[in-house]
């Protein structure tokens, strides 16, 4: 008996695996990035290999970008930005893992207004944040996009007062995410 | 047939049916978050990582390391070695009376080669190199190597007295060529430390002395270690084998009585400043030469005898990538 109930879960739990793996929504290409202003530099960064997957029937999202994959115009401010501030060999990804929190069926074409909650993981520290964004869906295609602030306070990034690379208290990161179904 | 035996068992079985499922299902869903994570992570983690920033810049002290810069960059490099700490208070104010200077600029033609040019105001020498990152450190290979090529020509008048104390007459501008190469090779053992060996030889078409050989083989040794975030300690250290010339009178390993070898080894310390487009090194050393001709095969001074130079090197990068600056615009 006992034994033919945890087989009877067991199937169910693949059953349902299955079913969520149908309805993912993938990228490997998405668009990461952010914008750091004050008066007397404009940095910006994009990641254009950022990871994402988007599960349609849980509404589950992961994002998640490797901190070396940051382009900067000037590769020296990359190579600090990767050695002293995000110490991307201790801490090599940032990532999201959360749900969507809007009862909206994803897979019928359309504009939404959404939130994501979850967790936000950043040079090693983790923060639960909402991201409010918007999903354009198609047949084959979710084309994500959002944007938030982060001040880099939260996630202990030191900024030194002595370095010519003039940094903002508050980052806006942006994303361009377009999901293609799996 | 699973399904009617569950309910069968009455309200129990319904009841851990239930809460069975329920669990699986919460814990299904906990899951499926880690899943996705690990899936990007999975994907993600099969590009290599390659190992950045080494030595905080394209020089170490006086020599070279295996840092090249990025494409359509440019580093200026401005250096000076002041005199002698020796060279007494009045008659030198401890040797910042006078320096020798050398300006530079080095432009990377793509990430992994760059070409560099200088002029040093000791002997007046112009310096042209170029340098090639053959292998990169990542997670699958263990060390960077970095192979450098480079020519200098002496622009001194003939008959001038060099620095050891001999005269030195050119008959022609071929022999006012010199030439160096090295194989640079480094490894970021951690985040603070790192170490380079730098086996060298240097070819000098004309020498002083015959008892000198035209051909010098060196090897180098040096690296870094990280106090902090922008201070860096340096040294440097460049062995040189002087070839034992079958000459008659050369029983003491390149030296005679009449002319011994005015050269020696040069050994630097230094600190390396960072500060965001800038890297300020300031170092102590007994090399007052910032070509590896001069620094390697021609350096007279001795910390023994307290010829010691303060110097310092400032780089500058600029980034020339227009392209870079508008992607996102």
């Amino acid at each position: 008996m006992k034994t033919k109930l945890i087989f009877l879960s067991l199937a169910l739990m693949l059953i349902t695996g299955l079913v969520s793996a149908q309805s993912l929504y993938r990228t490997s290409v998405g668009e990461l990035s952010f914008f750091s202003e004050t008066p007397v530099l404009d940095i910006e960064a994009v990641n254009q290999k950022t990871g994402a997957i988007l599960n349609v029937g849980t509404k589950e999202l992961a994002i998640q970008a490797k901190i070396t994959d940051f382009q900067f115009p000037n590769k020296l401010m990359q190579e600090h930005f990767n050695e002293n501030y995000m110490e991307s060999e201790r801490f090599p990804t940032a990532k999201f893992a959360g749900k969507i929190k809007e009862q909206v069926d994803l897979t019928k074409a359309g504009t939404y207004s959404v939130t994501a909650e979850g967790n936000l993981t950043i040079h090693g520290v983790t923060k639960p944040v909402q991201v409010k964004g918007t999903i354009v869906a198609t047949a084959t295609a979710l084309q994500v996009n959002f944007s938030f602030q982060v001040r880099t306070a939260d996630y202990q990034i030191e900024v030194p007062t002595l370095v010519f690379d003039k940094i903002a208290e508050t980052i806006t990161v942006s994303g361009k995410l377009n999901l293609v179904k799996q | 047939m699973i399904w009617p035996n569950c309910l069968n068992k009455g309200a129990f079985g319904l009841f851990c049916c239930i809460l069975i499922l329920f669990g699986s299902s919460t814990w299904n869903v906990m899951l499926a978050q880690d899943d996705l994570l690990s899936m990007l992570d999975e994907e993600q983690s099969k590009d290599p990582v390659y190992t950045m920033a080494t030595f905080k810049a394209s020089r170490l002290i006086n020599g070279q390391t295996i840092e090249t810069i990025s494409k359509n960059h440019l580093n200026f490099w401005i250096s000076h070695r002041f005199g002698a700490v020796n060279s007494g208070f009045i008659a030198n104010f401890f040797g910042l009376d006078e320096a020798k200077i050398r300006l530079g600029l080095e432009y990377g033609f793509t990430d992994r080669w760059l070409v560099g040019a200088g002029r040093s105001s000791l002997e007046k020498t112009y310096d042209l190199y170029t340098k090639y990152k053959v292998l990169r450190q990542s997670n699958k290979i263990p060390i960077t190597v970095t192979a450098l090529a480079g020519w200098g020509i002496n622009t001194m008048p003939s008959g001038y007295v060099m620095e050891s104390g001999s005269t030195m007459k050119f008959n022609n501008n071929i022999e006012r060529y010199s030439y160096w190469s090295q194989l640079l090779i480094a490894r970021k053992f951690t985040e603070k430390l790192s170490l380079q060996v730098m086996p060298t030889f240097i070819h000098v078409n004309k020498v002083e002395d015959p008892s000198i050989p035209n051909q010098l083989y060196a090897l180098g040794g040096g690296g870094r270690y990280k106090l902090s975030q922008r201070f860096t300690l340096s040294a440097e250290y460049y062995h040189t084998f002087r070839e034992l010339e079958d000459d008659e009178d050369d029983d003491d390993g390149g030296g005679n009585a009449a002319f011994p070898y005015p050269y020696r080894d040069a050994v630097s310390f230094g600190v390396d400043i960072e500060t965001g487009g800038h890297v300020f090194q300031f170092h102590l050393t007994n090399a007052r030469g910032m070509v590896e001709k001069q620094f390697i095969g021609q350096n007279v001074g001795s910390w023994g005898k307290g010829d010691v130079f303060y110097g310092f090197n400032i780089a500058r990068t600029f980034s020339l990538d227009k392209s870079a600056r508008n992607t996102h615009k």
